[in-house]
């Protein structure tokens, strides 16, 4: 064990910085680690927004936001962490704004909102379409003025599990190399998502689901795995993404003949409807043969040069550079791609999981606020809210306990692994596993499932798991040995996707980001209203369930 | 499509450099950082550069193309390719090489954390537990510097930080003039005290070469210029270099021509000009120089007191006075000045035109489906 801490945040995006922060302020000592530096977390990518029922642009409260929330979640969110969400909102938001954010202004000089899908008010908080960025330097900057440690490029790989309490993290260190260990009376996962287990995806590389390898691989809960995202617009080929600001603002889409083919769908909300609505019209339209070359187009030259420039510069800019349009006179070629894991490591309000000790926040974690579909910008808004809340929670449970205690043994057995994966002579190149892997999730586990497509998923997963065990690292260096961990990351990847797959297969309705028009077209209250749990056993996965917890909203039809 | 390219490898641990070639095949859309990976996954795991947004975000992947600082996921590689040329990719300068194309960031960050680069809440706080109210005009001002994604670009193209490693450097010194641009920000003058000191502002040595790799449009160096401004008007002034740039504008108002031999003395005061005398024989020796100045007022004067007065009279002072970034992504280039919507649709080759099912091809006249203030009107209608 090189160091010991009341708390160590795995990962410094902004739910793991916001957590720090928050456990910092408690009184505790606190440390992050991340296999990036902070300031490169994908939480900066984020374009559009982030919402709180400011009531800035127009007349709004906590409760219309929370009603959005659970609806837009097909009613699979839990009621009572969505209420708790929607009310700390704007409180959070006026911090991040005192603290510097260089949030977008309205005329009188108040925080500007924009409308975003599937909201009954503009709530969407934003700073032009860089609002990640800019929520990634506030929270960089509040770590800077703590001077909270980071360990920066140590890639986390386990957790310690000892005495029933997780007791720190083994990591691998990547500029220096060697297996390192961080002690920490609790420890807080807010390590993202994992989109890269598509081809087509806003991802970064960086997003390969190593928090929820980590607790799944301790035995925890993974809860409604099958919930993944798509969103509506990311740029074809590369699948960047483009925010839903510029529907916001006004954008339309339309299909190969110019029709504004979202009247069919969503006859009220048209291009603004929620994220699933909107990513099943397109892709209906593309493979009914209405699309160009496998998208469609998002129209926003009746928007006009300045307002594109003013309010997405940034949108204009990514398709200028890897789509070659100019969207000021051109529409965009674009399509869903793998966005966001509704699902995560299971925790209550308090990001408290399963194991003593441990508590996750962000993309990682499943509260549930997004149920079985998030709504744009509500995102960047729970992992502050909920960084906050598990940081103090963390914070409070670690001033209470005084040990920290790491195992030789888990030391010891991590760094035989290690040597068994690093050590092999020959084998398959990981690129090769990968690319199958994102293939075929894209083409059997993406907007639309079938029975069949999912069957035959969990087959193509069960013999690339099988082909794992032979990947071959070719760097056999100890120094920024990135080799290594791309390899770990696949593994990573393969096990979280079968988790996804699993519990895909036996959720027969159609509920959020969940759509089987073919087999099960609806949804079923009736026998699907519940999370489903996913838990690694004995080299396997188990099934289970649990219930949604509700407050004052009875399931309804979901209309926009 | 094929894409050569030209590594130069760096091993930390015995120290040895090599430049190796690889030859791939790509997509045609491949960037950089694309054809890095290829390289990586299928011809040699064991090269090491750092990525992971790949839509130029997050700045991790700052490396040098011939010799020029990219980010390498911004870097299309289509057109380098047709021309058949094999560039060499080096790591960024300025920085020590941990491995090929990875640099230590620890002296980057460490200048970064030096300027205290958060915000000192300041005077204006609401006192109703509400957010600060400020125009967005107010906040234009910082808009390049917030753009910022620390890639290090800026980092390793600067001449004056080659000379000088503790320069503070572009893009520490455009996050200081983010927060003392800042409206929020109560720390004004303490900042720009320290930012004055020894390799700070005035160590600038304004070859531009900041704004012209910064991937972001950030232009530390317009930055650097700003500080400079800030630091004058509040009469934060003892630095040769603020003396040296005030004395300029003093020469051109009053004279209209810039006095050199009255240069030494106001920007390094009378002692340092007389140990100069002998340089100042010298450059007079050589023409550089005239030897006897000779007391005149230019023909014209009245222009360049005329043009103080203008900017006197737009209250422009300060970093005020930087105009030409307020919205640094526009620089993209857009020549629609002048089209209505009317000529962007009829454009040769567009796109068809948006119409909503149900009614005539080509309408636009539904009421508008965005919730908000401005509706989505036509362009060019009333």
């Amino acid at each position: 064990m090189i160091a010991k801490h009341d708390v160590l945040v795995v990962g410094a995006g902004c739910a793991g910085m916001r957590a720090a922060i928050e456990a910092f302020d408690a009184g505790a000592d606190v440390a992050m680690i991340s296999k990036l530096h902070p300031t490169r977390s994908h939480s900066g990518a984020a374009e559009g927004g982030i919402n709180a029922a400011l009531g800035n642009a127009a007349e709004d409260n906590a409760e219309i936001h929370a009603y959005d929330t659970v609806k837009g979640s097909d009613y699979l969110g839990d009621q009572d962490a969505i209420e708790v969400f929607a009310e700390e909102a704007p409180g959070d938001i006026i911090q991040l704004e005192n603290w510097g954010a260089f949030f977008s202004r309205r005329e009188d000089g108040k925080l500007a909102q924009r409308p975003f899908g599937a909201a009954g008010s503009p709530r969407t908080v934003y700073a032009a379409d860089i609002t990640g960025h800019v929520l990634i330097q506030v929270l960089w900057e509040q770590v800077c003025k703590r001077d909270i440690p980071v360990y920066e490029e140590f890639f986390a790989w386990q957790l310690v599990d000892h005495e029933d309490r997780c007791q720190g993290v083994i990591c691998w260190d990547l500029l220096h190399g060697g297996l390192k260990t961080v002690g920490g009376k609790t420890v807080v996962l807010a390590t993202g998502g994992a989109g890269r287990q598509y081809r087509v995806t806003t991802n970064a590389y960086a997003c390969t689901g190593d928090g929820m390898a980590m607790a799944l691989h301790a035995g925890l809960p993974l809860k409604d795995m099958e919930f993944m995202q798509f969103h509506p617009t990311t740029l074809y080929p590369t699948g960047i993404l483009l925010t839903e600001g510029c529907r916001g603002e006004g954008a339309y889409l339309i299909n190969k003949d110019g029709e504004r083919f979202m009247k069919h769908y969503a006859p009220n909300a048209l291009e603004l409807a929620s994220r699933d609505v909107v990513s099943r019209s397109e892709q209906t339209e593309i493979d009914e043969g209405r699309g160009i070359e496998g998208s469609v187009l998002l129209d926003m030259r009746h928007l006009g040069a300045e307002r594109i420039i003013e309010r997405l510069p940034g949108s204009r800019e990514l398709s200028m550079t890897y789509a070659g349009v100019d969207p000021i006179y051109d529409p965009v070629p674009v399509r869903p791609g793998a966005h966001y894991h509704m699902g995560g490591i299971e925790t209550d309000n308090d990001g408290a999981t399963e194991m003593t000790g441990l508590y996750a926040a962000g993309e990682c974690a499943c509260v549930s606020i997004h149920g079985a579909n998030r709504l744009g910008g509500n995102s960047l808004m729970e992992t502050i809210t909920f960084g906050r809340r598990a940081g103090r929670s963390a914070a409070e449970w670690a001033l209470s306990h005084t040990t920290v205690e790491v195992p030789e043994s888990a030391e010891r057995d991590a760094e035989a692994r290690l040597r068994e994966l690093l050590d092999r002579e020959d084998g398959e190149r990981p690129w090769k596993i990968r690319e199958e892997l994102g293939t075929s999730m894209l083409e059997n586990f993406a907007v639309f499932r079938t029975e069949e497509g999912m069957t035959k998923q969990i087959e193509i997963i069960e013999g690339l798991r099988e082909r794992y065990p032979t990947v071959y690292v070719e760097d056999k260096g100890e120094v920024f040995n990135s080799d290594l961990t791309q390899a770990i990351e696949l593994g990573n990847m393969l096990d979280t996707a079968l988790c996804m797959v699993t519990a895909g297969v036996v959720r027969k309705e159609s509920r959020g980001a969940h759509a089987r028009p073919h087999d099960y077209p609806t949804r079923d209250d009736e026998n699907f209203l519940h999370h489903s749990i996913t838990r690694w056993k004995d080299g396997g996965i188990e099934l289970s369930k649990s219930e949604v917890r509700f407050t004052k909203w009875e399931p309804q039809e979901r209309k926009y | 499509m094929k894409v050569g390219l030209k590594v130069w490898r760096y091993d930390s641990v015995s120290g040895e450099r090599a430049l190796r070639e690889y030859e791939i095949d790509a997509p045609e859309e491949a960037t950089l950082l694309d054809c890095l990976d290829i390289v990586k996954d299928r011809h040699d795991g064991s090269l090491a550069y750092r990525k992971s947004c790949r839509m130029m975000i997050c700045g991790s992947c700052g490396m040098r193309m011939d010799g020029a600082a990219v980010l390498a996921c911004k870097t299309r590689m289509y057109d380098i390719a047709q021309e058949g040329r094999v560039p060499v990719i080096s790591a960024m300068g300025n920085l020590p090489i941990v491995k090929d194309l990875v640099v230590d960031m620890d002296p980057f960050w460490s200048k970064f954390k030096a300027m205290w680069p958060w915000l000192e809440p300041g005077y204006e706080r609401p006192d109703d537990g509400r957010e600060y109210r400020i125009s967005q005009e107010r906040m234009n001002v910082v808009h390049k510097e917030a753009l910022c994604i620390n890639c290090g670009c800026c980092v390793s193209e600067c001449n004056a930080m080659e000379s000088d490693p503790e320069f503070l450097g572009p893009q520490a010194l455009a996050k200081g003039m983010r927060f003392v641009g800042d409206p929020r920000d109560s720390a004004t003058v303490e900042r720009l005290e320290r930012y004055n000191q020894e390799h700070g502002i005035w160590d600038c040595t304004r070859c531009y070469f900041c704004n012209e790799r910064c991937p972001k449009g950030v232009d530390p160096r317009d930055a650097i210029a700003k500080l400079g401004a800030e630091s004058i008007r509040l009469g934060i002034d003892r630095d040769m270099g603020a003396k040296h740039a005030k004395w300029f504008v003093r020469s051109a108002e009053t004279t209209g021509w810039l006095r050199e031999e009255e240069l030494i003395p106001k920007t390094q005061g009378y002692v340092s000009a007389i140990k100069q005398l002998k340089f100042g024989a010298s450059l007079a020796r050589h023409g550089k120089v005239r030897p006897v100045p000779i007391p005149h007022t230019a023909r014209d004067v009245g222009e360049a007191r005329n043009l103080r007065k203008v900017v006197r009279g737009q209250d422009r002072q300060g970093a005020l006075g930087h105009v030409q970034g307020e919205r640094a992504l526009a620089r993209l280039a857009h020549g629609n000045a002048g089209e209505s919507l009317e000529e962007i649709y009829a454009r040769p080759g567009a796109a068809p035109r948006p119409f909503l099912p149900g009614e005539g091809q080509g309408s636009l006249t539904q009421a508008d489906v965005t919730p908000g203030k401005e509706p989505t009107r036509k362009r060019g209608e009333a």
